[in-house]
């Protein structure tokens, strides 16, 4: 096992082979499901999909380098890393197909995630306005003085909202242990981050008070690197940092969405600038992985996927009463009139 | 019993909260070192210390956002918004995180936040310092709106809305603020939440307030002998329905007085409510007096307010219908 420029060996220092190789599984893993979500989103079977093709490699890193008591305020394009965390994807196709196996009761649109048991959030869909929020929890980990940190993220559009400036001076202000990540696709469905804003990203947390580091979240190296910082960061410091990941949209903002209205594709999926196939190809050098074991990999999560689909199909969708609960830790008499009337 | 004002009780609920309940703290706009704008959490800084008593950077957004997330980690946060006009910057923060954790959690998780405004006019406060904006929180499923209408009740209802583990709108009527003292208890004691006072008896009318009506009716009532009813609702959301409707059926008439504009105010819904449940006791319609459908003006509040004569002129409309 050899260097590779860049000093690939540090990374091996702290991360063996078998962790990198285990990244890459779940990036694969990550890719096939999401292109298995697409196509059932065609097929009528699931009724949307907001894809992660292309946010695998900065997801797997976090992955890496999150500790147990970590938690991770997330959004909805997550999916790999709510894989590396271990969230079983039978409770994934349980929530995407709606059904009454689903922690919320087939309540949310699918990507809207419950998995609190796996150390994160529940997802909503107002864009950037769990980062307040996620400075709110980071406080209640100060107060009740338990470990670990906050990490919540975001896209590139988030960083126009009020909630993420909100969020940055309180966190600031309160000196929080918390880390916002910026997946900066370079879309905000149609919007161009050019035309999103005229500052880098990284920038945005200076005046602040908040330091910003900025790298290539296509290449898992790069961007091990940044995270290694970021994380050693706010776990020293016990202070906020900003992130921005840079990477690339490959997909449709969500199944609803079509891309060809307003871009041009600049990486297409498969090619050889895809992160994924960068991966592959530095494992390979790295003398990780082969092709045929690559071909395992790939062949074993269709199947996987495939077979537990098909099994999480025949569970039926959740009963019509549970519309009413939750509302409030009891129902007042307005949900129970109403169930008593129509459900 | 020794008397205070409203702001002494409300100071006193918030005392017992944050000496009782480690976990509780506060945060809001010059709530700390100026106890403050208008003096509610007074002494609480000097008391519990800057991380339970936090004097935020002004941003409502950042207050409600931040307390949602301590609430749901196993905090029990009291915001306060300086004014209930200024609520709005944090409205999606309140309908779309705070009123759907539990819902689209499945219970996993919940926000035990109360956020409390000063709300309603009469201190000469123009647009933006007066606003009654308890419809839009009213229209939420998953929230608590509270009001109470004395000192007594405000600090039995702040109490209880502590015990509750979900969010709560808790809005203080600040021309009541130092205008009525009453009677307080010390220690801890709590006003039923979802439960309707009725502060007046009588056969002839039922004239259902709250908040900072509330004495102005009971004027009306008294200086003029009214055989009425009065309600005063305290719980916003979800409403003492059975109070009303055993109210209405006994008689029969019904007049609704609130200080926020008329349409789409409580009282469409209490008359909408009251014309499906009990329509056929009615022997006239159901009138509302309410402040007008206008932004809140400066030089004329008191033309603004429903005032004694506005609410007499209904009464009796409906008594000699």
């Amino acid at each position: 096992m050899g260097s590779n420029g860049g000093g690939t060996l540090k990374f091996l220092n702290r991360f063996d082979e078998n962790e990198l190789l285990n990244a890459y599984r779940v990036a694969v893993y990550s890719r096939t499901l999401d292109n298995r979500i697409i196509n059932a989103q065609r097929q009528g079977i699931i009724g949307f999909h907001t894809p992660s093709a292309g946010h695998e490699i900065p997801q797997v890193a976090m992955g890496m380098l999150l500790e147990k008591d970590d938690i991770v305020i997330n959004y909805y394009r997550d999916l790999t890393l709510l894989l590396f965390r271990g969230v079983p994807v039978e409770n994934l196709l349980d929530h995407f197909l709606a059904n009454s196996e689903d922690f919320s009761h087939g309540r949310n649109m699918p990507d809207h995630y419950n998995f609190r048991e796996y150390g994160f959030y529940s997802v909503q869909s107002p864009v950037a306005m769990h980062l307040p929020f996620a400075v709110g929890a980071a406080y209640a980990k100060v107060m009740k003085k338990e470990n670990g940190i906050v990490l919540s993220n975001t896209g590139d559009g988030g960083t126009s909202t009020g909630d993420f400036h909100a969020a940055l001076n309180f966190a600031s202000v309160w000196k929080m242990p918390i880390m916002f990540v910026i997946e900066n696709n370079g879309y905000a469905i149609s919007l161009p981050t050019s035309e999103q804003t005229k500052a880098p990203i990284e920038k945005k947390g200076e005046a602040y008070g908040i330091p910003g580091i900025s790298f290539d979240g296509n290449d898992i190296f790069s961007a091990l690197e940044g995270f290694i910082k970021a994380f050693e960061y706010v776990r020293t410091q016990r202070s906020p940092i900003l992130v921005e990941a840079r990477i690339y949209r490959m997909g449709p903002h969500s199944t609803s969405d079509d891309p060809k209205k307003y871009r041009k594709d600049e990486i297409v999926p498969g090619s050889s600038d895809d992160p994924l196939v960068k991966f592959k190809e530095k494992l390979k050098s790295l003398g990780i992985l082969n092709e045929e074991f690559d071909n395992e990999i790939k062949k074993w999560a269709t199947e996987d996927i495939e077979r537990k689909l098909e099994e999480r199909m025949k569970i039926p969708p959740p009963s019509k009463e549970t519309i009413i609960y939750d509302v409030y830790e009891n129902p007042t008499w307005i949900q129970e009139e109403e169930r008593r009337e129509w459900l | 019993m020794r008397q205070l004002n409203m702001v002494q009780a409300l100071n006193e609920a918030l005392d017992i909260i944050l000496n009782t309940d480690p976990y509780s703290l506060l945060l809001g706009e010059d709530i700390g070192r100026d106890g403050g704008v208008f003096r509610v959490t007074d002494g609480l800084l000097q008391k519990y210390g800057k991380e339970r008593v936090i004097d935020t950077p002004l941003n409502e957004l950042g207050i409600v956002g931040t307390a949602i997330g301590m609430a749901a980690y196993g905090l029990r946060p009291i915001a306060e918004i300086q004014f209930q006009d200024f609520i709005f910057p944090a409205f999606d923060q309140i309908v779309n995180q705070a009123a759907k954790i539990r819902y689209r959690s499945g219970g996993k998780f919940n926000a035990p936040v109360i956020i409390r405004a000063p709300y309603g006019g009469g201190i000469k406060g123009g647009l933006y310092h007066s606003q009654s904006g308890e419809s839009y929180f009213v229209h939420t499923p998953g929230l608590y709106v509270l009001t109470p209408s004395n000192p007594y009740d405000a600090k039995g209802l702040l109490l209880a809305a502590h015990k509750l583990n979900d969010p709560v709108i808790f809005l203080e009527p600040k021309r009541l603020y130092r205008s009525i003292k009453s009677d307080v208890p010390e220690g801890e004691y709590t006003i039923p939440v979802g439960k309707a006072k009725k502060l007046r008896e009588g056969d002839k009318i039922t004239i259902i307030t709250y908040g900072s009506m509330v004495p102005t009716v009971l004027n009306v009532v008294d200086k003029n002998n009214l055989d009425a009813d009065v309600m005063d609702l305290i719980t916003l959301l979800p409403m003492d329905l059975d109070s009303i409707i055993s109210s209405v059926k006994k008689t029969g008439r019904v007049v609704i007085v609130h200080e926020a504009p008329r349409t789409l105010g409580l009282g469409a819904e209490i008359s909408a409510l009251i014309s499906e449940r009990a329509i056929e006791y009615l022997y006239a319609p159901i009138f509302r007096v309410t402040g007008f459908d206008t932004p809140f003006p400066y030089a004329n509040e008191e033309h603004y307010l429903p005032d004694e004569e506005r609410i007499l002129k209904y009464v009796r409309k409906s008594l000699e219908y």
